[in-house]
């Protein structure tokens, strides 16, 4: 017996639905943690990242 | 608490040599596609020479824009953008290096190969298997420096930019090498493990999302940290931009299956690719409005800095691109633009604009950076903006209404119910005027190109006798995060869930989030690939269905050197205007055999699904000799140089056996190839002769090429269709 006759006889569809379901709960969990009361402090430090070497900060310079 | 402080530097000479890879593999990237742009509008323009022909470059053009223009790109911008945004140098100069001479190696590989006729045939991953396998070891060294680096960062949170950056080596990985999977036929040739129907799959699976994980996703990284700082504010919503990147990992593989609606694809297949498609619009656009919004209270500046308009039109490039995706993914859409000059200029609108304008902004950005002088002209940046920007648009304008045009003419019926434009040709040279409208807007393209080479290098120029390395100060990452804001003691599972202490000790695994990038690619690929593969009512079998003779395979080899597939399709949809026009609509069962699959994405010459028996030999022979000879109006390169090369008869037995370990029911030719393949060489050398025409090509390509061409889509009609496992 071949793989393709077990893969064709497996009833695998149900499967398919399984994953779909867990990918969207996935995604609302991100959704929802994305948007949930506090972050927002978070994200707006987080989105000043890219100016973090713009700051003054401690930085000395050499010669290469 | 420590009070110990690292000190380091960047390396911006690996950024330096990446930005000038950037401008030299673009310029050529460009001067290749406008040449064969010339070719399409006048076939003068292929001079005769084989290696100078439109399926020949045409690869060459897409190769060197996608992987060596705005692959050098992504690179340019990811090296900067990484060590700042982690607080370190990267993880090893050597690998660094080594990414940049080893990719440079595979685009010279390429441009060498590609026009000497050595391909895959597959779109966008045509290179030969050795290639493949140097791309697979460089993309190795490079992720190895980029997980390297990212393992030593200073900087707790990683930013939004990096998880593009993180999702397009790992997504790219693997779309490489599972597509490529193939067995050597010889040095630079080889056969793909998939079949027909399944090779189509793989390869949209892969051409789909080597779109969206090489010209989309780094991009987006690349737009997410250089737009706030050339704005000099934050990125307009950062949430956004969280649930732009996931809705992209988890949306856009699935959506590769709308590049083959109505063809021999199954239709549950091309039906989700459709609906993944059609949701991507929404995350696609909320890109764009964060993009654009992170301009909000600086709009003043656009007007005084050509970094931003590059930007601003780049990113609404993006959004026309990813609007217009969509719709085309929606099958009547599709079923007028598939396989019309509409999807070239969709592509266009997409690497002109998005990747082009996006990645000239950067560097228009970085350059004064990185080579510690002020930019040389900030007019002359303006004037390449505005000669870019129309040259752009004066291409889309023209191709789109090529494409609708030929997609209308295809399709029309008299008021007697026949087709309107039967002789396919007409179809054809009703778009010369828009292709030459399309030159002039390559043309313009190239012209800002050459005005930002010029810019660059006079502030090169103007670089100091040594470059400053700034030596940055900044404390290592604590082994323990302690949050700043942590969730009240006992407070419930929602507090802990929204506090910032679990999702930081995940950050500082960046295994972890790549693992759950990786997941959400695999499992999303699995779910279509295995049913394809291995569910037999996908791809019924037809019993009259025969493998190749071996002078077939040798002629079906000399149509991929020839990149044949690039102008022609093998692929008759089952809609009434193409089966009036090309015969019987095809099924999954004529390609069980076909490795690599040639169903092709462009008709720019007539489909062949259904050629053989269509024409005597001896006008294939005329045909390819000199193609207006027989069709008039053609615009087809000759081909003559097929009547003089000898066939390698000797060399046919290597591919019979690699086909034959394909699983390809070989039998007797497995042993005595040459001698199957003279012998039929001998028969239709007569044949032609017989018909008036020349003597002595019973050795010569040109019969290989005509036997393959008499074969195709004549199985079907040999014998009453036998369906095993499954019906049609």
């Amino acid at each position: 017996m071949k793989l393709v006759d077990v893969m064709s006889g497996a009833g695998l569809s149900t499967y398919a639905i399984v994953a779909l379901l867990l990918f969207v709960l996935a995604f609302l969990a991100i959704v929802v943690r994305t948007f949930a009361p506090g972050a927002a402090a978070r994200h707006q430090a987080d989105a000043r990242l890219p100016f973090s070497d713009d700051e003054p900060g401690p930085a000395t310079r050499a010669r290469e | 608490m420590s009070t110990h402080v690292d000190t380091f530097s960047y390396d911006d000479a690996i950024v330096r040599k990446f930005l000038w890879a950037t401008f030299i593999w673009g310029l050529v990237g460009f001067l290749v596609g406008l040449w064969i742009a010339l070719e399409l509008a006048n076939p003068a323009f292929n001079l005769g020479l084989e290696w100078l022909s439109f399926g020949r470059l045409r690869p060459l053009h897409t190769n060197a824009v996608i992987f060596a223009f705005a692959g050098n790109a992504i690179f340019t911008g990811a090296y900067y953008s990484t060590q700042r945004l982690l607080k370190t140098r990267m993880f090893s100069d050597g690998l660094s290096n080594f990414h940049f001479w080893g990719w440079q190696a595979i685009i010279v590989a390429a441009a060498l190969t590609l026009p000497l006729g050595f391909t895959q045939a597959k779109e966008y991953a045509e290179l030969e298997w050795p290639i493949d396998l140097a791309i697979a070891v460089v993309w190795v060294a490079f992720a190895i420096n980029f997980f390297g680096t990212l393992a030593r960062r200073r900087e707790r949170h990683i930013y939004v930019a990096i998880w593009f950056y993180i999702a397009s080596i790992i997504t790219v990985a693997i779309l490489h090498i599972f597509n490529n999977l193939s067995v050597p036929a010889g040095p630079l040739k080889s056969y793909s493990l998939y079949a027909g129907v399944q090779d189509a799959f793989m390869q949209w699976w892969y051409g789909h999302n080597a779109v969206a994980f090489f010209l989309t996703t780094p991009f987006l990284g690349l737009m997410y940290y250089f737009m706030p700082k050339a704005a000099d504010r934050p990125v307009f919503s950062y949430k956004l931009s969280i649930l732009h990147f996931w809705t992209i990992v988890f949306l856009y593989i699935w959506a590769g299956p709308h590049h083959l609606h109505y063809t021999a694809l199954p239709d549950w297949a091309s039906t989700l690719g459709m609906l993944f498609s059609v949701m991507l619009w929404m995350p696609s656009w909320g890109g764009m409005i964060n993009g654009l919004l992170t301009l909000r209270g600086a709009w003043n500046k656009v007007a005084e800095e050509p970094v931003l308009k590059f930007f601003v039109v780049a990113v609404t490039a993006y959004g026309m691109s990813t609007f217009e995706g969509p719709m085309l993914s929606v099958k009547s859409v599709n079923s007028l633009a598939h396989y019309t000059d509409w999807i070239i200029a969709h592509v266009h609108t997409g690497a002109l604009g998005w990747n082009g304008l996006l990645t000239f902004g950067m560097i228009y950005w970085l350059a004064p950076r990185l080579f510690q002088a002020p930019l040389h002209s900030k007019k002359l940046a303006e004037v390449h903006f505005w000669v870019a920007t129309f040259g752009i648009l004066l291409y889309v304008a023209a191709i789109y209404s090529a494409g609708i045009t030929q997609g209308l003419m295809w399709r029309a019926f008299d008021e007697t119910g026949r087709l309107a434009y039967p002789d396919f040709v007409e179809t054809v040279t009703q778009l010369l005027p828009m292709y030459w409208v399309r030159v002039a807007g390559g043309t313009m393209y190239i012209i800002g190109m050459l005005i930002f080479g010029y810019n660059i290098w006079m502030t090169w120029r103007a670089r100091p006798a040594t470059y400053d390395v700034p030596v940055i100060s900044a404390p290592p990452l604590a082994k323990a995060y302690v949050d700043p804001h942590p969730a009240p003691a006992g407070a419930g599972l929602w507090a802990r869930f929204a506090s910032a202490a679990w999702h930081r000790r995940w950050e500082r695994l960046p295994l972890t989030f790549t693992v759950m990038v990786v997941l959400a690619v695999v499992v999303a690929s699995l779910a279509e690939i295995i049913p394809t593969f291995l569910i037999k009512s996908n791809v019924p079998t037809i019993a009259s269905v025969k493998p190749y003779t071996p002078l077939e395979l040798a002629g079906r080899d000399l149509y991929i050197k020839e990149g044949c597939f690039n102008c022609h399709s093998q692929m008759v949809r089952p809609l009434r205007h193409e089966t009036e026009r090309w015969g019987e609509y095809s099924k999954p069962g004529e390609f069980v055999y076909d490795h690599p699959f040639l169903w092709g994405s462009r008709r720019i010459g007539p489909d062949l699904a259904r050629i053989g028996g269509k024409y005597p030999d001896l006008w294939h022979v005329r045909h390819f000799e000199e193609p207006k000879a027989v069709v008039a109006n053609s615009i087809m390169p000759t081909y003559a140089h097929l009547h003089r090369r000898a066939l390698d008869f000797e060399g046919i037995q290597a591919r019979v056996d690699a086909m034959a370990m394909l699983g390809v029911p070989y039998g007797d030719a497995v042993r005595q190839a040459p001698a199957m393949a003279r012998e039929q060489a001998a028969a239709i050398a007569a044949n032609i002769e017989s018909q008036g025409g020349p003597a002595g090509l019973g050795d010569k390509e040109v019969v290989a090429l005509i036997a393959y061409l008499q074969r195709l889509g004549k199985d079907i009609k040999a014998a009453p269709a036998v369906a095993a496992g499954g019906g049609q």
